[in-house]
This record gives C-alpha cells, structure tokens and sequence, in this order.
C-alpha cells in the first residue's frame, strides 16, 4: 500500500508537469504525511547530506571528462576513424554509428552526451546518404544507451554508493556485456536497414586511414587510461575520472589545438549545470529511498518474492520486467536510487552475485532510456537530429526489441557476464 | 506499564556484526520487562545513512536511535575524541572499567547536551594494522606507507608522525583502494577488517593495538524524554545486558576472525612491549596537540584514573 | 531589473565554475602528490566534497531559472492553452511547496548542523550544509515571479511551449550549453 502512494504521488506530480527532482520530494512529503511522521528536517538532510558523498564526486569530473571531449574535438577523431574504417561498406554509416558509439561509451559516463555528440554529426550524414531517417535516428539512441554500461559509467557509480557494491568490479563486469549490446545492434541494424537505397562513402585508402587512426589515437588512449588506472591500482575510480577530465584538457587544448583556454569557463559552467541538475535529483531521490527503507518496505517486498528465492533465474526475470516497467516511466537515476534500497536485500538473499545483478539492472534501466513517456535519450536524438520525437520513437522499436532480448538471454546465461568479470578482476 | 513502541537502530555495519548478536539479547531482555511491547528495528549497513547522517537524525528526533562509533561524532562533542588517543588503553578491561565508571558518565553529560542520550559503550575493539608491504614491528616501519585512516585528525596526525602518509578516504573506497594498491595500509577491528574483506587484498597483519574506539548506543534525548521512567530504565538496563553480550561476542569473533585471516596466508605479528611503549613515547606530540580540544581535563582525568588503576593490579 | 537578474545569474554560473574547477584541481593535486611526493592533501577530500554540495544547491536554483530540470511533458502537451496555463500554474505551486519544505527543514537543522564541525578542516557544517536555504529561497522567488506573470497574463509563449516539451525553443538536454550563447527565453518570446 504504501508502494502504491509512493507511485501515485510520483507520477501524478510529473504528470501535471512538475519537474522530476521536485516530483520526488514532493513523493516524499506524502509519503512522509501517509507514514504520520511528516517532518520537514527529514527533507533536508537526505538531500544535503546526499550530495555530502566522496564517491559521486564520480559524476561532475566524468562529465566535465565528456564536455572537454566534445569540445575538445576527441569525439570528433572517433567518428572519423571509424568512417574511414568501415564508411564504405553497405549500411556502413550505421556500422560507424555503433562503433563510434561503443568506443565513446567507454571514454563518457553519460548515455545524453555520447548520443548528443553521435546524432549531431551523423544524422545529417545518414540523411544525405539516403538511409531511412528514423530508423538511423533509432539506432544512434539505441546505440548511445551502451554508454551507461561500458565503463566509465555515471550509472555504475550511483548503483555502487547505493548498494554498496565495488565500483571497480562492476566496471570491468560492464565490458563484455556493453560491446555485446553493440554487436546485436548491428546484425538488426543490417537485418532491417538490408533493404534501404543508400550511397556509400567512397573506400578510404590505407594512408587515409592511417592518418584518420594516427589522429583518432590520443582519444583511442583515454579509455586505456581510465580503465588501465583503476584495474591496474594506480587510482580508485573518483581520481580516474579528475584524470580523465585532465587527459582531454590536455590533448584537446595541445594536440588537437580545438580547444581555446577563454573556451574554458563554459565548458566548466555546462559541466556544473549538468552536474547539478543530475544531483539535485539524485538528492531528491536519496529523501523517498530512506523513506522507503525506515518504513521497512524491502522486507515487504521480499515477502512477496519470497516464492522465488530458490529459483534465481526466475527471480531475475521477475525483477528485470519490473525494472523494465518502472524504466518506461522513471529515469535511470531515480529508478537506481529507488528501486536498489529495496530490490538489494533480495538479491543478497537470493544468493545473486551482486556485480552480475548490478550490470542487469544498469543494461535494464538504459533500455528505460528509449521508452516514452520519458525517455531522455529519445529527446536528445529528437532535439539534436531535429527528427520529430515520434519518428524517433517509431524509428527506435526493433532496436529497443533486441535489447530486450539480450537482457533475457544475459537472465537465462549469467556466465556471459559472470566469467569474462573474472578476467577482468 | 508499557507502551505499544517499536523504535528504529541503525548500524553502519553489517548484519553479521556482533552488533547484532547483543541487539537480539537486548530484545529478549526487552520482551521480558516490557511484556513485548517494546520492539527494536535494526537497520543494517548504513541503509538509514552513515553513522553521522544517522546521529544528526537521532539528534533532530528523526529516529530512534543509533549504534555508532564514536570517531566520527568528535565534531560535535570533541571529548568523544579521547578514544581516539594513539595507545590510550592496554587492554579491553582497562576500557570498561573507565567507560562504565564516572569517566564514562562524564562524557555521557557531554552527550546529554548536544540532545543525545547515551545508553551504553558497547565494544568495537582495539583497532590493527593491515598492509601490503612489510610487518609493522617498531614505528620506524610506518615510514612512506600510505595509509587509509578515517576522517579524523588525531588518526591523521598519529599515522603522518610515525612518517606514514596518512589519507583520509571514506570507508566505502577503501576495498577497492586497497585492491588497486592506490593505498598500502588500513587500520580496523578485526573483525571488520574480516566482514570487510580488506584481508583479501592485503598481506601483513599486524597486532598494533594503537587504539581502542567504543561503539555508542545513542538514543533521541526528545524521544526518550517521552518515555515514561519505566520505559526509560528497561531501556537503560537492557542496553547493559546487550552491552555484555555484544563485548564478549566481538572478542570471540575477533579471534575466529584473526585464525581465518591467518589461515588465508596473512602474517601476523605482535609488537614487543618495548616497541609498543616506544610508540606510545614517540605519540606523545599528539596528545599534546590535541589535548586542548579534547578538553585538557578529559584527557588529565583518563590519564589519572588509568594510572590508578594500573597501580592497584 | 532585468540587467540586474542577468548580472546575478551571470555571477552565479561564475561560482559554479569555479567550484567545479576548484575541486577537479585538489582530487587531482592530491593524486599527483601522492605519487610524486608520498603525501597528500589530507583536507582535499573534504572540501571537494563540501564544493559539491555547494555546487548541486547553487546550481539547481541556475538550473531552475533555465527550466533545465528534467521532467516529463507526455501529458501536458495533450492539453489545450487553457488546461496547460492551469497545470503550469499547479506545477508551479507544488515547486513552491517543495521549495518551501526544503528551507524550513534547512533551517530547523541549522543549530544542530552548527553545533558540529567538519573532521579534518574543522569548517562548521552549518556552512556546508546550510546552502539549502539558498536554494530554497532562491526557488521560491524564481517560481513566485513566474506564478505572477502567469495570473497577471503576461506568461511568455516560448515558456509554455518549454512547459510541454516544445524543445525548438529550450533544449532540455541534460548537459546542453546552447543557453550560454542563445539569447534568454524570455526575449525569445517577445
Ligand atoms: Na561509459
Ligand atoms: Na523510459
């Protein structure tokens, strides 16, 4: 029952249009009044001190990391290699697409900067080119969901401080899974794109692509650098993402020289609004998971699951639909902050490798990303591509279809996740 | 006659804590007096927030109550830093005898004060050193190790005096600090350094003892005052009895937990009493720099009573 | 008036650069001495994170004045210019509500949070935490001043098309920086 308030609350109040942070604390002040212990300090100090956490200084410096590798010119040396790697084949831009989408993911945490980034450079492309506009607009927002779940990932870290699972692990658990993801998007993309009349790019030349590797290398070095650092135990994961942010600095201000120092203050001042409206609401979102727990609902829950306990994979698919459900509707982040207090227990009890579960719920939570009502990644694609939201969203269903289906095939082969995690850590 | 109650504690350790096993005592002990009606709630792993979110909510009469360590509330009763003193106490003995004697009701008034009521010092243990570089025998083998302490000057100031580099790091990194070698050293409990898993990624343990940190059961002095005194003292009486169950299932799982670790190949070592005093000697710059904000007559009073006790044995 | 409100919010973009910047400097000064010098900046952590709840609080009042917070415009946008002036103004009204609560209990906190000081730097928290009353108030006063254009009829049209998620006029993508070149909404409109 007081699940059922929680949701009411919650959707009435985005419904009418407040603001998704605001939502929530309003969520959490009926909450508050239907549990008779409405207090205005309860408010306040989950959300202060919930911005008060070492760990999530994670997610300004890997979004100040992606704004420098935008403006930088990185990304751009990325899309750049992959076209003259793979511009020529038939549907080679959507091959481009993916890959650039996939080498991005593991540079960026946030799934809105890569695809803002991917669908600003190649939809106008991909439109010249004669490719059919919502489905490549669909496949750069299914493509720009992988970022989230190749590290580094925003996602990771707020479900890792929540949950209390080591961030470094899941990190290296998000590879295989991440490029996975990648792979079945292109055979649907070559399955349902087969057909379309498209121009290809004319066949680079090898010293073409050379120079297009030579100049793409510096960007190709920072995932090394990232990865390479907190694998190998020179920084945790907090320090790897300053460094990171330092990396493009440098090489966008002194190797690609696209970057001016006077540009400087506005990235920082986009990288801080960002970061503050991502905070705000995890801050918001921390006030319903506290009362979610001192009103001792995972037990609840767990109650009803109970049944299922002894059959893990079972359990697994019953949790991923209904993180799919709560995705269609919630964003990634407050579905993380809300649903981890009480689904962790369950997992803990089930028996359930937290790492493997982790990386279900972030891949499950992306795929949320491209469902309407609210879908960020959609309007980023609709906003930045200038495709109607509706094209996108059309052009976007037998993507959103095999990503679900690599969820069920990760429930009914955890192994997929599970072993190569083991090579990793 | 009792109230229907149930109150909420929360821990920022895990349910396999001893916490837990002297909570389940104290429950039994609650049922008892109060026919039942008095129910406690744990709240595990910091699920309710850290031990300070915690205490600031306990203070506020957001919750109930809560178990905490007593460092990290030395911002807001800086005597709580008295145990945070570099070898202060020899063994855990000599800690209740001061801790359940007037000391400890000194401090319980400090507690009183800042709308805390201070039910009980339950045990954390003394704290000891773990590493992945060499044995720590004498002060001299701190030297450039870097070492993770909690956010707490004195912990900083004793570690960076022996010519460690002392960093201050929250204890959620710590595991995977220590797995990546961004850190070499960690300083805990056994126990904790057992549930936590630090042993997996390191390979000396050394017996350092350097300090003794009480867990406090710290109750919302708005909501006990509500209670009626027969509440009032059931609570007080069952948290001792907890409070005696928990002490003696911490210093038995601290042993199972030094054998384990010992058997999954960590070396350990004791410190010779020599070494141990020398450290004590070579600590005695931060007492002094910190004497002043401990209250000097904390610090006197313990120093005094100790002495007097290690002169009647 | 207008000048002025620019000024103000031009200063507070300043601030969260600088706190972004000041933090990025000390996790990575202290990273680079670590390896460098053995040693460290034991107060980094700290005040890297005080920064950061600095620049979450100050930075949603920035966020709030150009309507980049997240939300959902599905259902408004199925309204009419009637039922949407109306939501607009409930939905302002819960902000209020919401803005309210957050300052009433940063405020209540605020003896408890003085009487407490940060570990390593000593800082009082009622310094650290006590910028919830900023962004509360800071809220407050935006969302007021749009409720009064909105029951005065002077509610620009690009802010109601940016109420039901029209994002040829604002773009709501999370971390888009057009705004800091574009020209303000409310121009815009008229
Ligand atoms: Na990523
Ligand atoms: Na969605």
């Amino acid at each position: 029952m007081t699940l059922l308030v929680f949701i009411a609350a919650l959707l009435g109040a985005m419904a009418i249009g407040v603001p998704v942070a605001f939502s929530l604390i309003f969520c959490g002040i009926v909450l508050m009044s239907y549990m008779d212990m409405y207090n205005t300090q309860i408010i306040a100090q989950n959300m202060l001190i919930g911005a008060d956490t070492f760990t999530l200084l994670a997610i300004p410096f890997f979004i100040l990391a992606g704004e420098l590798m935008n403006a930088g010119g990185l990304s751009k040396r990325i899309i750049e290699f992959a076209i003259t790697c793979v511009g020529h084949i038939r549907g080679g831009l959507g091959l481009v697409a993916i890959i650039a989408a996939v080498i991005m993911a593991s540079i960026s945490g946030s799934a809105a900067a890569d695809t803002a980034a991917l669908a600003a450079i190649l939809i106008p492309m991909m439109a010249r080119a004669g490719y059919n506009l919502p489905r490549s607009a669909g496949l750069i927002a299914a493509g720009g969901v992988i970022a989230p779940v190749i590290p580094p990932s925003m996602a990771f870290i707020i479900f890792g401080v929540a949950a209390n699972v080591s961030i470094s692990k899941l990190f290296m658990a998000g590879i295989v899974p991440g490029v996975l993801m990648g792979v079945v998007l292109i055979i649907t993309w070559m399955i349902v794109a087969r057909n379309d009349k498209v121009e290809t790019l004319p066949r680079a030349g090898w010293s073409e692509r050379g120079q297009a590797s030579a100049k793409a290398i510096w960007a190709l070095g920072m995932p090394i650098i990232i990865l390479g650092g907190i694998k190998m135990g020179i920084v945790t994961p907090t320090e790897a993402a300053v460094i990171a942010a330092f990396y493009a600095l440098f090489v966008g201000l002194f190797v690609y020289r696209e970057l001016k120092l006077a540009d400087l203050p506005d990235v920082l001042i986009s990288a801080a609004r960002t970061t503050a409206a991502i905070m705000f609401l995890v801050c918001a979102a921390l006030v319903s998971a506290w009362l979610i727990t001192a009103a001792n609902i995972p037990n609840e829950v767990a109650g009803y699951i109970e049944p299922l306990i002894d059959r893990p994979k079972l359990l697994m698919l019953a949790i991923m639909v209904l993180i799919l459900i709560v995705g269609t509707a919630l964003d990634l982040t407050p579905t993380i902050l809300i649903l981890t207090p009480v689904l962790m227990p369950i997992i803990t009890k089930a028996g359930i490798d937290p790492v493997y579960f982790g990386v279900m719920f972030i891949i499950n939570c992306c795929i949320g990303l491209l469902t309407p009502p609210i879908g960020v990644v959609l309007n980023v694609v609709s906003s930045v591509g200038r495709v109607p939201l509706g094209q996108v969203i059309r052009g976007v269903g037998p993507f959103l279809l095999a990503q679900v289906l690599v969820i069920l095939l990760l429930v009914l082969f955890p192994q997929i996740i599970i072993v190569p995690a083991h090579w990793f850590y | 006659d009792f109230k229907e109650r149930t109150f909420r504690v929360s821990n920022g350790v895990n349910e396999d804590h001893p916490n837990s096993t002297g909570m389940k005592a104290m429950q039994v002990c609650l049922d008892e007096k109060t026919g039942g009606k008095m129910k406690m709630q744990g709240f595990w792993g910091g699920s309710l927030g850290g031990d300070l979110q915690a205490t600031q909510a306990v203070r506020s009469g957001l919750q109930e109550a809560v178990l905490t360590s007593s460092s990290p509330l030395v911002g807001m009763v800086p005597a709580l830093g008295v145990f945070d003193l570099p070898f202060l106490f020899r063994t855990p003995q000599e800690a209740y005898t001061i801790m359940d004697g007037p000391f400890g009701d000194t401090l319980n008034e400090k507690l009183d004060a800042v709308g805390l009521v201070n039910l009980g010092y339950w045990e954390n243990g003394f704290r000891n050193m773990s590493n992945s570089q060499r044995p720590i025998k004498t002060w001299e083998d701190f030297e450039g190790m870097k070492v993770r302490v909690m956010q707490n000057n004195i912990f900083l100031d004793t570690f960076d005096n022996f010519g460690a580099n002392a960093t201050p790091m929250s204890f959620g990194e710590v595991f995977s600090a220590l797995e990546t070698k961004a850190i070499d050293a960690q300083e805990n409990p056994y126990v904790t350094i057992d549930t936590s898993k630090f042993y997996e990624v390191q390979s000396y343990l050394s017996e350092t003892k350097h300090a003794y940190t009480p867990f406090l059961f710290l109750f919302s002095k708005a909501i006990f005052n509500s209670y009626t005194p027969e509440e009032q003292q059931a609570l007080r009486d069952c948290t001792t009895v907890g409070r005696d169950v928990e002490r003696e299932a911490i210093q038995e799982l601290n042993k199972e937990s030094l054998e384990k670790m010992e058997k999954a190949g960590l070396k350990y070592n004791t410190i010779a009493p020599a070494d141990q005093d020398a450290m004590l000697e070579k600590s005695q710059v931060v007492y002094e720099k910190h004497k002043d904000e401990i209250g000097a007559d904390i610090v006197d009073d313990v120093q005094a009573e100790l002495k007097k006790q290690r002169a009647a044995q | 008036m207008k000048r002025i409100s620019d000024l103000f919010y031009r200063l507070l973009d300043i601030v969260l650069g600088l706190l972004l910047a000041a933090m990025a400097i000390m996790v990575f000064v202290n990273v680079v001495m670590r390896y460098t010098m053995n040693s460290g900046f034991a107060m980094s952590d700290e005040l890297s994170r005080f920064g950061f709840v600095w620049l979450t609080f100050i930075g949603a009042v920035v966020v709030h004045h150009h309507r980049q917070h997240m939300g959902m415009e599905t259902v408004v946008s199925l309204f009419g210019r009637g039922g949407r002036l109306f939501l607009m103004g409930l939905s302002d009204v819960m902000i209020v509500g919401c803005a309210a609560v957050l300052t009433i209990g940063t405020w209540k906190q605020l003896p408890i949070n003085a009487s407490m000081d940060a570990p390593v730097s000593g800082l009082s928290m009622a310094w650290v935490y006590g910028i919830g009353l900023f962004a509360g108030v800071g809220i407050i006063l935006i969302t007021l001043e749009r409720l009064f254009r909105l029951l005065t009829g002077r509610m620009t049209e690009a802010e109601l098309g940016a109420f039901c998620g029209e994002m040829d006029i604002l773009d709501t993508l999370p971390d888009d920086n057009s705004d800091l070149r574009a020209p303000d909404v409310r121009e815009h409109g008229k």
